[in-house]
């Protein structure tokens, strides 16, 4: 996924800082980190995220990239997501029944009203956090948007396996999130010094699924 | 007793086993009504819990649909989403009142109550019943009963999706008077929701019962009383245990049944009373032909065999009857034959006795009655028991039939019966002759009895005595006028009269008499006997040693009363033996004084033939000589010659031992009784006494003085001393002294005398005596005694 910027004057100097670093980074040692995520059974879990946060704690100033969530035979796809902070993320109406997209979650309180095709606007995410969305009229559409501080996120895929590319070389705390988390505030942490390409791996406490 | 009589143990007995029936068929239908209440009540119960139970889920069903709906409105998620607890509490109430819910409450995905419509001010704290959020969290919707404020609430969670779950709402709907209600109206029971706290102790929550029974299910007693079926069932619910008492009122379950149960009792009742009746008139149908025929047996048994029995059924009461009456003619048949026979003499064919009497008794009735004249004659054979010993019982019985044959010739009038009492004796009763008619059926008898009989080739003449009485001259009374009758008969056999008549001197037995006898009785225990004393004169010496002791009774009425008046009479009776001890007592006693005043005089006493052979009577005289102190040789004892002939050896026997003692024996009236000379020289006698007869006949008949001449003869030859009774004149005694007699007694001499004036007498003889020499007259006239009624005496009895 590439993670697309924003342009603001202000932030101009941040932006020559970070393409700086990231020249210097991948000038210098751009590693990947694959992260291995199972539950507490050992099985792969699917459609975790997994980001990467500088231990420093300051992400690079990269534009954050967009992102397209699509309602097709009355469901999100993809059903998780990952977004950098100030993301905008589209939601196309891939069906030929109307819509009516909506979250109540306090990173992104939003509600596309019925509506067929493409809104006309993206909705832009400009808080960390999780935001479930859902179809007013489709009790069953539900989808899990992760919005973190970091252009580095990866979702796992069905072997649990997710890597983080073009990783500097930094310490990261590396965190790991499932929507079924037994313990939704849980934050599984890994510090992980990025050198070259790494390994890492999660076992979380996953509530069964239903 | 009731249970006697049969009709009653008939009607009993019915009426019993029908009310056995009755009563086991009543109370086996009774039960089973009552079970099939109860069973069915029961099942009515059970029908009721489980369309309770269905009614609770689906009110809960209902409850959780409305809550899932309110909990999906776009507008409530929103507002639980953004956590404004202000519009939270708001969006819950009106939510809530959309379908009527009583208390709405949020809960957070941590068990932690958000927000509640009822009561703020405890957001935060723990949500009081954890398990039904574990269970709307596992299964999407969970239902729940649970007190909250004292209330209890039938609880509903459902989710709030927005679109994940993200809290839980639970609407509670109140449980009230009004839902218990409800629940009764649907279930047909009595519903009271109950809660337990930890001690068991229940608290009522809400009900369908009125307040009465409200009350009385809050106290902690038995949850209903005994007419009610109850069942509890256990609510799911949390915290304090929430219950349901379903009751059923076994009065209403049993109100169906209790118009059956009445209907069978009435049934009953009637069914008792019917066969009661029934019972009865059978009964009754039974015994009253046989009480019927227990009275006609009673009548039979009494004697009437007017009619018989009359009974019309033909079953066997009525062949009953038909025996009871054929027994009743054979009765009477053979009462019949046995009173001919009871009345009949078997031999002769003549009424007997009995009938006689009968018959007599009607007759004199009838006379008395109609005052008509009645005459009864007793006739008795003569010699017929020379016939019968002579020619046998057969003969004498068959001239008895032929005696009976002509007699009844003579008596062909109708109402006149002959009757054969008995042995030869003939009874006949004239009820319609006097004494004129009577003698001259008598005198035709007679003439045919005159007749000699014929019998087996021999010729037999007998002849009858009949004796005749009439009435009421000759009594009123049927045995006196038999008794009377008998004596006339008795007369005219001594005197071969062929009939007599009766008079009443030849009565010994008046009635006169026995009256007599009493006041003999008296006479004796009162002292009206007085003996008097007649002297014996030895006609060599003239000197007077012996005296006789002759009873005299002095009847305060009657006045002297002559001892063969009474003597005879007394010696049938027995009681002579009274009087001859009183006798013998006082002449002893006499003896005594006598002697103790220098008056030597021998007494003698007279004694019957009844005392003769009574073997005490030496000692009697014993001890009464004994008591006088006198010596046996003063006392002589006088007895006539029968009395002896009588029962000669126990005669003999007594008189020997009177002898033995002392005592000297005479025999008196000498020649009068049928003497035996060969029992007369076995008696131990010292003197004989001529019977006066002999001594006053001697006057003008030759033989009569050759008989008091041989007696005296006799006499001294055989040892014995002579005295001569009945000396009425000088001449006479002067003719005894010529034939030698030794003593002499009579009125000339003495009339008998008290023992004063005897003493007297004995005086002035004793003075003529020693002044007369002896051959010459001496002056015998008898001094007056003074003393009255001497005439009643005869010498010696």
């Amino acid at each position: 996924m590439r993670i697309h910027k924003k342009k603001p004057t202000a932030m101009r100097f941040l932006y020559f800082f970070l393409a700086a670093f990231a020249l210097m980074a991948t000038l210098a040692h751009a590693a990947s980190l694959r992260v291995q995520v199972v539950d507490q059974a050992g099985a792969p879990v699917q459609d975790a995220i997994v980001y990467a946060v500088p231990v420093s704690g300051k992400p690079p100033a990269t534009k954050p990239l967009p992102a397209v969530i699509d309602q097709i035979k009355r469901r999100f796809v993809p059903m998780v997501s990952a977004v950098q902070t100030g993301a905008s993320v589209t939601f196309p109406n891939k069906d030929n029944i109307e819509h009516d997209v909506y979250s109540f979650s306090p990173a992104k309180r939003f509600e596309l009203n019925l509506y067929h095709g493409i809104p006309a606007n993206p909705v832009i995410f400009d808080k960390p956090g999780l935001v479930v969305m859902g179809c007013n009229i489709h009790d069953t559409m539900v989808a899990y948007l992760l919005i973190v501080d970091t252009p580095y996120f990866a979702k796992t895929d069905a072997n649990g396996a997710a890597t983080i590319g073009n990783l500097p070389v930094d310490a990261y705390k590396v965190v790991t999130w499932h929507f079924r988390l037994t313990d939704p505030n849980a934050q599984p942490t890994q510090k992980i010094a990025v050198n070259a390409d790494s390994a890492a791996k999660f076992e979380l406490q996953l509530k069964a699924a239903e | 007793m009731l249970l006697h009589s049969l009709r009653a143990r008939i009607a009993l007995v019915f009426v019993v086993l029908m009310l056995v029936a009755q009563a086991a068929a009543y109370l086996v239908i009774n039960s089973v009504i009552v079970k099939n209440a109860h069973r069915g009540a029961e099942e009515q119960l059970t029908v009721a819990e489980r369309v309770f139970g269905q009614v609770l889920r689906g009110n809960s069903e209902q409850l959780t649909q409305a809550a899932s709906v309110a909990a999906a409105d776009y507008g409530f998620r929103q507002a639980v989403a953004t956590h404004d607890s202000k519009t939270v509490v708001s969006a819950l109430e009106n939510h809530g009142d959309r379908i009527h819910a009583d208390i709405v409450m949020l809960v957070d995905l941590d068990g932690k109550l958000i927000a509640d419509s009822h009561d703020a001010g405890h957001e935060g704290s723990e949500f009081p019943f954890p398990n039904l959020i574990r269970t709307v969290a596992r299964k999407g919707d969970a239902s729940s009963f649970g007190m909250i404020g004292g209330r209890a609430y039938q609880l509903v969670a459902v989710p709030v999706k927005a679109p994940i779950t993200i809290a839980w709402v639970v609407m509670g709907f109140v449980i009230d008077d009004a839902l218990a209600r409800e629940m009764s109206t649907l279930t047909s029971l009595d519903v009271s929701f109950l809660t337990f706290d930890g001690d068991g102790n229940r608290g009522v929550l809400a009900s369908s019962l009125p307040e009465v029974q409200r009350a009385s299910l809050s106290d902690q007693g038995p949850l209903a009383d005994a007419g009610f079926v109850t069942r509890v069932v256990r609510l799911h619910s949390e915290g304090r245990t929430v219950a349901v008492l379903l009751e059923r009122s076994l009065n209403e379950a049993l109100e169906p049944y209790r118009r059956l149960q009445s209907a069978l009792l009435l049934i009953t009742i009637l069914g008792v009373i019917v066969s009661a009746i029934g019972s009865v008139l059978t009964a009754r149908s039974v015994t009253r032909p046989i009480a019927a025929l227990a009275q006609f047996s009673k009548r039979i048994g009494q004697g009437d065999y007017a009619e018989p029995i009359e009974i019309r059924q033909h079953d066997e009461i009525g062949q009953l009857a038909q025996a009871f009456n054929q027994m009743q003619e054979g009765i009477q048949e053979r009462e019949h034959r046995i009173t001919e026979l009871a009345y009949m003499d078997r031999l002769t064919g003549l009424p007997n006795r009995a009938l006689f009497s009968d018959r007599l008794q009607q007759a004199i009735a009838s006379a008395q009655r109609g005052d008509t004249p009645l005459a009864v004659m007793m006739m008795d054979l003569d010699r017929f028991k020379y016939v019968n010993d002579t020619l046998g019982h057969p003969i004498g019985d068959m001239l008895l039939c032929e005696v009976a044959q002509r007699l009844r010739s003579v008596l062909q009038r109708q109402t006149d019966t002959v009757a054969r009492l008995g042995g030869d004796e003939f009874a006949v009763l004239l009820p319609a002759d006097d004494l004129d008619g009577a003698c001259l059926i008598a005198t035709r008898m007679l003439r045919a009895l005159e007749q000699p009989i014929m019998i087996e080739g021999q010729l037999v003449d007998v002849g009858a005595s009949i004796g005749i009485v009439t009435f009421p001259d000759n009594g009123t009374d049927m045995n006196v006028l038999l008794r009377r009758a008998d004596i006339a008969m008795y007369v005219a056999k001594r005197s071969n009269l062929g009939f007599a008549l009766y008079d009443e001197k030849h009565d010994q037995n008046s009635a006169e008499r026995l009256s007599l006898m009493s006041e003999l009785r008296q006479a004796v225990e009162h002292d009206q006997l007085t003996l008097y004393y007649q002297p014996k004169v030895d006609l060599a010496t003239h000197r007077v040693k012996y005296v006789e002791a002759l009873v005299r009774w002095d009847h305060p009425t009657r006045g002297f009363v002559a001892p063969d008046q009474f003597i005879p009479f007394a010696e049938q009776t027995g009681y002579i033996k009274a009087i001859s001890r009183w006798v013998a007592d006082k002449a002893i006693a006499q003896c005594a004084e006598w002697h103790a005043h220098g008056i030597d005089l021998a007494v003698s006493v007279n004694v019957s033939a009844r005392e003769l052979i009574q073997s005490t009577l030496p000692e009697t005289f014993q001890a009464l000589l004994d008591k006088h102190d006198v010596a046996p040789e003063r006392i002589w004892i006088e007895i006539t010659e029968s009395a002896i002939m009588d029962d000669p050896n126990h005669a003999i026997e007594t008189l020997d031992r009177l002898h033995a003692m002392g005592i000297r024996l005479s025999i008196d009236d000498f020649g009068t009784g049928y003497s035996s000379l060969s029992y007369l020289k076995r008696m131990p006698v010292d003197e004989l006494k001529i019977d006066k007869s002999f001594v006053i006949g001697m006057t003008h008949h030759k033989d009569d003085e050759t008989i008091v001449r041989s007696t005296i003869d006799l006499g001294h030859n055989m040892g014995l001393k002579v005295v001569a009774e009945g000396v009425e004149d000088e001449a006479l005694m002067q003719r005894l002294k010529a034939l030698r007699c030794d003593l002499a007694q009579g009125y000339h001499l003495s009339r008998p005398l008290p023992p004063a004036k005897l003493e007297l007498w004995l005086k002035g003889w004793e003075v003529q005596r020693t002044l007369t020499p002896a051959h010459a007259e001496p002056d015998r006239r008898p001094i007056p005694d003074g003393s009255q009624g001497v005439l009643s005496f005869q010498g010696s009895s």
